[in-house]
């Protein structure tokens, strides 16, 4: 083969790497194709953010309310992958969650603007949290 | 006694110097060996009364297999370089582009619920061997692998050491968890500190692989390669690095600990462990012993750099998401 199809196939698959680590759209995670806001529920005074933990998270983006005390739920369901090693840098929180069932952590009262990161171990999953 | 100087053709950075010293004062008939990097000559006093060329004959079946040849006459470039990454390039991309495709397709995540059982945990190894996971360990081992077949003949003996060392020290360490039960973990930031280091090796080697080095005439520092001869050389070096492997960020990895945390018995811990460790196996062992048997092929030289390509994109992805999970710099990704 000569060097113009190779670097074209290079280009190409290059390309194709690109769409692969910043495309946006992602099949599976029942949450995906829910409305931005309905995985976040208020109770007593207290804001719930669900989320999925399962090869990734789900929603990767949630929006909520700022200034009401707020907890994550974390919800795994036979999950061994990395997001069940959860990190979240700004409360210092690590913790291997079990592998079937729910993690109610406590995350206080969130300001407006700041918002919550939280990432696997390996860092290569993530979920972001806005409060407005 | 005579003195010859011969051309030395691969020899291209300070490991193999020393590799085509040590081989060649081996010889009965070589009394001393002295390589000369900058000039790509070998200087070997020698008893024998062979003429020059018959000598160059005879020390280059000593070396052929490393991927070294002497000849009296400077022996013009062989194979024009640049064809090789070429061709390498796409190759590295293309599997880098399957590899990534995986883990997106979402095909890993299948469910396993309920209790966490020797045969789940088996099941599980062989889906860790094919995820992300494969990214740091994997990329590690053939980074490693390539580049011990690169620079030595004994390779089998080494890549059984290593397998045989992280399998060892999984059931041992499963089994210890299973004792010390739900008091310690594994610290993350201990974990992550190993993959950014390792996905650094795998980033020094992958260049190396694909010839950065040897281009430019740019050699790392002796140092750096003594410790891979010791890697190399040393019975104790592989099976320390198997053991390492526990150590290794993955996901996977992380939750068979804290089940063999739970399980509360030293038998059962190790058991976990052990069924994990040997379900990673089948793809390392390919990783491994594939890149050997590459290596002593007539595809070496393009293997070698598509190898650095995919080690170098690996390493690349380990680090970025390795520095994402410290809490260094914002998530650039999602795989």
């Amino acid at each position: 083969m000569n060097k113009t199809a190779l670097s074209i196939i290079t280009v190409s698959l290059v390309i194709g790497i690109g769409i692969i680590f910043l495309g946006d759209s992602r099949g599976g995670g029942e949450n995906a194709l829910l409305p931005p806001g309905s995985n976040v529920e208020i109770r007593d005074g207290i804001q719930y953010i669900t989320i999925d933990a399962k090869g990734g998270y789900f929603p990767k983006v949630s929006s909520a309310r700022a200034n009401l005390p707020t907890k994550i739920i974390m919800k795994t369901n036979g999950t061994y992958d990395c997001s069940a090693a959860l990190v979240i840098h700004s409360m210092g929180y690590q913790k291997i969650l079990s592998q079937t069932g729910e993690e109610t952590i406590d995350i206080g009262t969130p300001q407006a603007g700041t918002p919550l990161r939280g990432a696997c171990s390996m860092g290569m999953y993530n979920f972001t949290i806005n409060f407005s | 006694m005579n003195t010859y100087t011969f051309h030395v053709s691969g020899t291209h950075c300070t490991s193999c110097k020393i590799l085509i010293e040590d081989i060649l004062n081996e010889q009965t008939i070589v009394r001393s060996a002295r390589v000369n990097l900058k000039t790509e000559t070998v200087e070997v006093e020698t008893d024998t009364e062979e003429n020059p060329e018959e000598l160059a004959r005879i020390l280059t079946s000593t070396i052929q297999a490393n991927g070294y040849t002497l000849s009296v006459e400077k022996s013009a470039k062989v194979l024009p370089e640049s064809d090789t990454i070429w061709k390498a390039l796409p190759i590295g991309l293309g599997v880098l582009v399957l590899f990534f495709l995986l883990q997106r397709s979402g095909i890993l995540n299948l469910g396993l619920g309920g209790q966490t059982t020797p045969i789940t945990s088996f099941i599980i190894g062989l889906i860790a061997s094919v995820s992300s996971c494969l990214a740091i360990v994997g990329g590690l081992v053939l980074s490693l692998s390539a580049k011990i077949s690169q620079d030595d003949v004994s390779d089998t003996k080494t890549f059984t050491l290593f397998h045989v060392g992280r399998i060892v020290s999984f059931a041992v360490l499963g089994g210890l968890l299973g004792v010390v039960g739900g008091v310690v973990g594994v610290n993350f930031t201990l974990t992550a500190l190993l993959g950014i280091l390792a996905s650094v090796v795998m980033l020094l080697l992958g260049l190396n692989l694909v010839g950065v080095f040897a281009k430019n005439k740019l050699s790392l520092p002796s140092n750096v390669f003594d410790f891979f001869r010791k890697i190399e050389h040393k019975t104790l070096t592989p099976l320390i690095l198997g053991f390492a492997t526990f150590f290794l960020p993955c996901g996977f990895t992380q939750s068979m600990q804290v089940s063999a945390l739970s399980s509360g018995s030293f038998v059962s811990g190790m058991l976990i462990m052990l069924a994990f460790a040997l379900g990673t196996l089948p793809m390392l062992l390919l990783l491994s012993f594939g890149s050997a048997s590459f290596a002593h092929s007539k595809y070496a030289p393009l293997f070698f750099k598509s190898a650095g390509v995919v080690v170098i994109g690996l390493g690349l992805f380990a680090l970025l998401a390795g520095l994402a999970g410290l809490g260094v710099i914002n998530p650039l990704f999602t795989i």
